[in-house]
């Protein structure tokens, strides 16, 4: 017989020890305080390792760098909900998650905007900017501190489905990672944010659906 | 008498608001709900139904942050109940049935091979038993000569004659039931 090393019994009085009270939408301040330590460390990282853009003042005056931050905070934005969709035991499969291609659409249609009044000759420019072979695996590596505070946060949580809870997890993980990119990156074209900076955010969703089975466990 | 879905919810209402007395309540009143749940589906690993059980209220404890109270209670619990039984599952896979055991063991040429082990035994059982000793020790357990004739009690080379005598014997059987 395989019995238990502790009887029922006595595990129920040891846990009716200790009933703190559970605080209302304690579920979203966990997400939301694992996903905000990881965002401090990685605008420490975006401050102090690559120095926030110059002219910051000057870009939040004009349009590029809203476009650019309105695409990645609305793609972090509904991965965080999705996330804490997924992270009860019950959750149903989160279907709206189709209104993550609204904000890819609306960048494809400004991308294209801008390619057209501009001439062929400046497309590849547009596209590559001054930094495509690094832009993704910045995104990318900001990404990690703030999966890392989800996954802190999860620690609390029941998801069931591991390898959704964890691409979802990544994708939020990317989104912001991403917005805090901005402060640093100086490219202005929408071709070129659509391009690298999604890259980016889809690796870290990758790497959560990779690691969300084995890091998600409870 | 089990507890349904209204009186467990408010337990749980209870239990998040502080009150030990509801949670323990709650706590108590899961065992039968989540025994029978687990009974069902787990038929004869009756032993390993507490295991998860248990592993079940202490996710119910620490993970009660997740139940939103707008929604079902037992759709939670039984949420989590098949998640830890999947899980259960997924670390003692080595404990599941096997469907179809002997059409494996055909195919991976066990039936063949014990087959010939028991032609092997047949007609050594036709030789003298001294001869019969002398190649099962050394020609199938894999003695030396020396190791077979002090297992057999018998001198080296009676070991060595024996063999040499017994494998005629058993040569001479077999051609002539091949004839």
């Amino acid at each position: 017989m395989n019995r238990p090393p502790i009887s029922t019994d006595d595990l129920i009085a040891s846990l009716a020890q200790n009933v703190a009270p559970v605080r209302r939408h304690a579920l979203g301040r966990r997400l939301g305080l694992g996903l905000g330590l990881g965002a401090v460390i990685t605008l420490v990282l975006v401050g102090a390792g690559l120095g926030f853009r110059p002219d910051l003042g000057i870009a939040m005056q004009g349009t590029a760098f809203w476009v650019k931050w309105l695409y990645t905070a609305s793609l972090g934005l509904c991965a965080i909900m999705a996330t804490a969709q997924m992270a009860r035991p019950d959750a149903p499969m989160p279907r709206w998650l189709w209104v993550l291609a609204l904000p890819v659409a609306g960048l494809a249609m400004i991308g294209g905007a801008e390619m057209a009044q501009a001439p062929r000759s400046q497309w590849l420019a547009m596209w590559l900017g001054h930094s495509w072979k690094v832009c993704s695996t910045l995104v990318f590596v900001l990404s990690v501190p703030i999966f890392a505070g989800l996954l802190w946060s999860f620690r609390r949580l029941a998801p069931t489905r591991l390898r959704l809870a964890g691409a979802t997890a990544g994708l939020a993980a990317g989104g912001w990672a991403a917005m805090l990119y901005c402060l640093h990156c100086p490219e202005v074209s929408a071709i070129f944010v659509l391009t690298w900076y999604t890259l980016g955010i889809g690796m870290a969703c990758a790497l959560g659906a990779l690691l969300g089975p084995r890091l998600l466990r409870w | 008498m089990r507890a349904g879905e209204e009186q467990l919810k408010a337990w749980m209402i209870a239990g998040l608001a502080g009150d030990a007395r509801a949670h323990a309540d709650l706590l108590r009143a899961l065992l039968p709900v989540l025994r029978a749940f687990l009974r069902r589906r787990m038929a004869g690993q009756d032993d390993q139904i507490e295991d998860i059980v248990q592993d079940v209220l202490i996710a119910v404890h620490t993970r009660r942050a997740t139940y939103d109270p707008a929604r079902p209670f037992t759709g939670w619990l039984f949420a989590i109940a098949r998640y830890k039984m999947i899980d259960h599952f997924r670390v003692n896979g080595r404990t599941c049935t096997i469907e179809g055991l002997e059409d494996i063991l055909e195919a991976e040429g066990f039936a063949e091979a014990a087959d010939a082990r028991a032609d092997v035994t047949r007609l050594l059982q036709t030789i003298p038993a001294k001869q019969a000793a002398a190649i099962r020790a050394t020609r199938l357990d894999g003695l030396s000569t020396a190791e077979a004739a002090a297992r057999e009690g018998l001198g080296e080379s009676d070991v060595k004659v024996s063999v040499h005598r017994g494998l005629k014997a058993l040569a001479e059987r077999v051609k002539g039931s091949l004839r």
